[in-house]
């Protein structure tokens, strides 16, 4: 495989960040240009652990997940019937818990651990960025931001679908995708947090602000709670689940959130700059991949429609 | 069988005498029971209500007008059989049988009264049109019945009332009268919410009376159109309506917190300077619930509707919120769809099998080999 000038770069700096030998650097030259140029046959023939086969997730990452989608559906399943409280179905659902009263407590408190599995995930991100940083091996596009390639990746996938592209564009660790849903989720949870503190605190937020500010600011306060709520549910429900669950290739779930691995044929498809990572940096992927190729004899494969 | 119609007689007799002790329960001198002690006496009135004047002598010998002859409220009665009645009892009649223990003057509520009719509530007893809708002091007095949280008065009291006053059914009633007063009795505030509501909430009245305010040229509240609604919108609505009784209801911030049982006769609308919700009081009001607010938290509406002609801002903002989430939504979904018909076509399958999910045959070259 002819690499693309991104992942010609992506593999470049993989192999300076982790100080390959000489021996090591030719073994994935060569690894490399046996790959099939069209990246499908790749992700179609590669056989993966439905587990997971490349290290993703840290385990910080995982339970600020776990911590988030956890008191994220309690905070949704006791915020409802609160907003909707004259609802069929909240009355029941109120008095099961002992009453909105006890509810109200309830989805505070769960609010603060969220609040804090947030403030957890910041520490994690900035230390761990801190880190890279020092050992001059942090990555910009590695990371969550989102950069102008993101656009192009966007739109090529569309393409793509679309059947006017043969592939899918190369993405790395994080696709268009995922940047999406992280900066909503982040977003969205600023907005509850924030409009939450109006109901707590609406003497605070009142002071602070200017004085025709304030009565505009708390009623789109009380507006964003119910509606960001509603929509950040109906968003994981329809939307996240679908993509980590129910889509084809990842159904009946993938197994990511718990084992912090991804599957082979995942990397290959949505992640080949993350997976050049792994070629970099696993010997024993370089084996399997030339094992692969030989027994199936997919090198020299040309790109199509 | 002597002995068998003895004892049918004895029991016949005590059946009677239990009735009539019942019926003995109010004092009625003015013989206002030789009719209205029947529970069918009533007439259907020209407007087709029907109207009661049964008296249940038992039940109001137990309430707060126990002890005040009829003929002291309904001083119009000057004859039996009594002429038809017209006006009726009105509340700033003077009593004469009751004195004011403080002044020693006849008692009577007309300082409450005349208190009431400067309000915006204040009415005559027989009021006519919009005025009629307003409330008459027996819309929300109802006469209540004595409810002493005891049976019987600790009798460790009573016996040290008796030292003086020898009449201990005297002491009783003194107990009963100060205990009831200095226990809270005033209404829960659910039940104030659901007091207002009946005539506040009631879509008709309020329709007669913005019509006539407006043919009127007369300045109207901004809430009064969806005083209630909005009020059950809030915060404090909320969770009133559970049975937090912190939060604030309808009398606590329409009427001053210093003398309320006076206040609450006296609410005014809040373009009146002296109304505890007047821009003027809004900031103090608020302060005796949320000690740090001040004119910015004042500013904060209590009565939030998302109405147009209310609240533009908020109006437009719900609209927005809307069809932002619901693009979004759409989007999301449609792109998640748009991808699984790309991917498919790509030959991926739902089912992962042997170690890939990519055995479906395509069109193009790129099929799994075997």
């Amino acid at each position: 495989m002819k690499l693309s000038q991104e992942a010609r770069e992506v593999l470049d700096t993989a192999k300076r960040h982790n100080r390959v030998s000489p021996e090591e650097d030719r073994d994935i030259e060569e690894v490399v240009a046996l790959l099939p140029d069209d990246r499908s046959v790749l992700y179609k023939n590669v056989d993966s652990n439905p587990i997971g086969d490349f290290y993703r997730y840290n385990i910080h990452i995982r339970i600020q997940h776990l911590l988030i989608f956890s008191t994220f559906l309690l905070l949704a399943f006791t915020g409802l019937p609160i907003h909707y409280n004259t609802a069929f179905w909240a009355e029941p659902f109120n008095s099961v818990l002992g009453g909105l009263e006890v509810t109200r407590v309830i989805h505070r408190t769960l609010a603060a651990a969220m609040i804090f599995a947030m403030l957890y995930h910041f520490v994690t991100i900035g230390l761990g960025s801190l880190l890279k940083l020092r050992a001059r091996v942090f990555e910009l596009r590695r990371t969550i931001l989102p950069v102008w390639k993101d656009i192009r990746d966007f739109k090529e996938d569309m393409q793509f679908f679309r059947g006017k592209r043969p592939v899918r564009p190369e993405m790395d660790k994080f696709m268009y995708k995922q940047k999406i849903h992280y900066f909503a989720a982040g977003f969205g949870n600023t907005v509850m947090v924030i409009s939450g503190s109006t109901f707590l605190f609406p003497d605070v937020w009142a002071s602070i602000l200017p004085v025709e500010m304030a009565s505009h600011f708390q009623e789109m306060m009380r507006l964003s709670h119910p509606h960001e709520a509603l929509l950040a549910l109906l968003v994981i429900a329809f939307w996240h689940w679908y993509n980590v669950h129910l889509a084809p290739g990842r159904f009946p779930m993938q197994w990511t959130f718990l084992t912090g691995k991804i599957t082979r044929e995942h990397q290959i498809e949505e992640h080949f700059l993350e997976y050049l990572r792994c070629i970099v940096t696993m010997p024993e992927e370089r084996s399997y991949l030339r094992k692969l190729i030989e027994s199936k004899k997919m090198w020299g494969t040309q790109p199509h429609d | 069988m002597e002995m068998l119609i003895r004892w049918c007689v004895a029991g016949m007799l005590s059946l009677f005498l239990g009735y009539a002790g019942a019926a003995l329960a109010f004092e009625d001198d003015e013989a206002c029971l030789m009719c209205h002690k029947y529970p069918k006496m009533g007439r259907v009135t020209e407007d087709g209500l029907q109207k009661t004047y049964y008296i249940m002598p038992n039940v109001f010998s137990k309430t707060v007008h126990r002890n005040v002859p009829c003929r002291d409220c309904h001083s119009y009665i000057k004859e039996l059989p009594h002429k038809p009645v017209t006006e009726g009892v009105t509340c700033n009649a003077e009593c004469h049988s009751i004195k004011n223990p403080a002044t020693g003057k006849p008692f009577s509520h007309k300082p409450i009264y005349d208190a009431f009719k400067k309000s915006v509530h204040g009415r005559e007893k027989i009021a006519k049109g919009n005025d009629a809708d307003k409330p008459y002091c027996v819309n929300c007095h109802t006469n209540p019945l004595y409810n002493a949280k005891e049976d019987k008065p600790p009798k460790h009291i009573i016996d040290r009332c008796v030292v003086c006053h020898e009449d201990a059914k005297f002491a009783e009633k003194w107990y009963n009268h100060t205990s009831r007063r200095i226990r809270e009795v005033k209404r829960s505030s659910q039940e104030i919410v659901a007091m207002c509501s009946s005539c506040h909430a009631d879509k008709q009245m309020l329709d007669r009376h913005q019509q006539a305010a407006k043919e009127e040229g007369r300045e109207l509240g901004r809430k009064f159109p969806f005083a209630i609604e909005s009020y059950e919108e809030s915060f404090h609505g909320k969770v009133t309506k559970y049975g937090n009784t912190k939060a604030a209801n309808c009398l606590d911030c329409h009427a001053k917190t210093v003398n309320y049982y006076l206040s609450v006769h006296e609410l005014l609308p809040s373009r009146d300077p002296n109304s505890p919700v007047s821009a003027e009081n809004r900031v103090e009001t608020c302060k005796q619930c949320h000690v740090r607010a001040d004119k910015n938290y004042a500013e904060l509406d209590p009565h939030p509707t998302s109405k147009r002609e209310d609240n533009p801002f908020k109006h437009y903002a719900e609209l927005i919120y809307t069809i932002v989430g619901d693009s979004v939504l759409l989007l999301l979904v449609g792109m998640a769809a748009f991808e699984t018909w790309g991917r498919l076509r790509d030959g991926v399958s739902w089912r992962f099998r042997d170690g890939s999910s990519w055995w479906r045959r395509t069109r193009r070259n790129s099929n799994r080999l075997p």
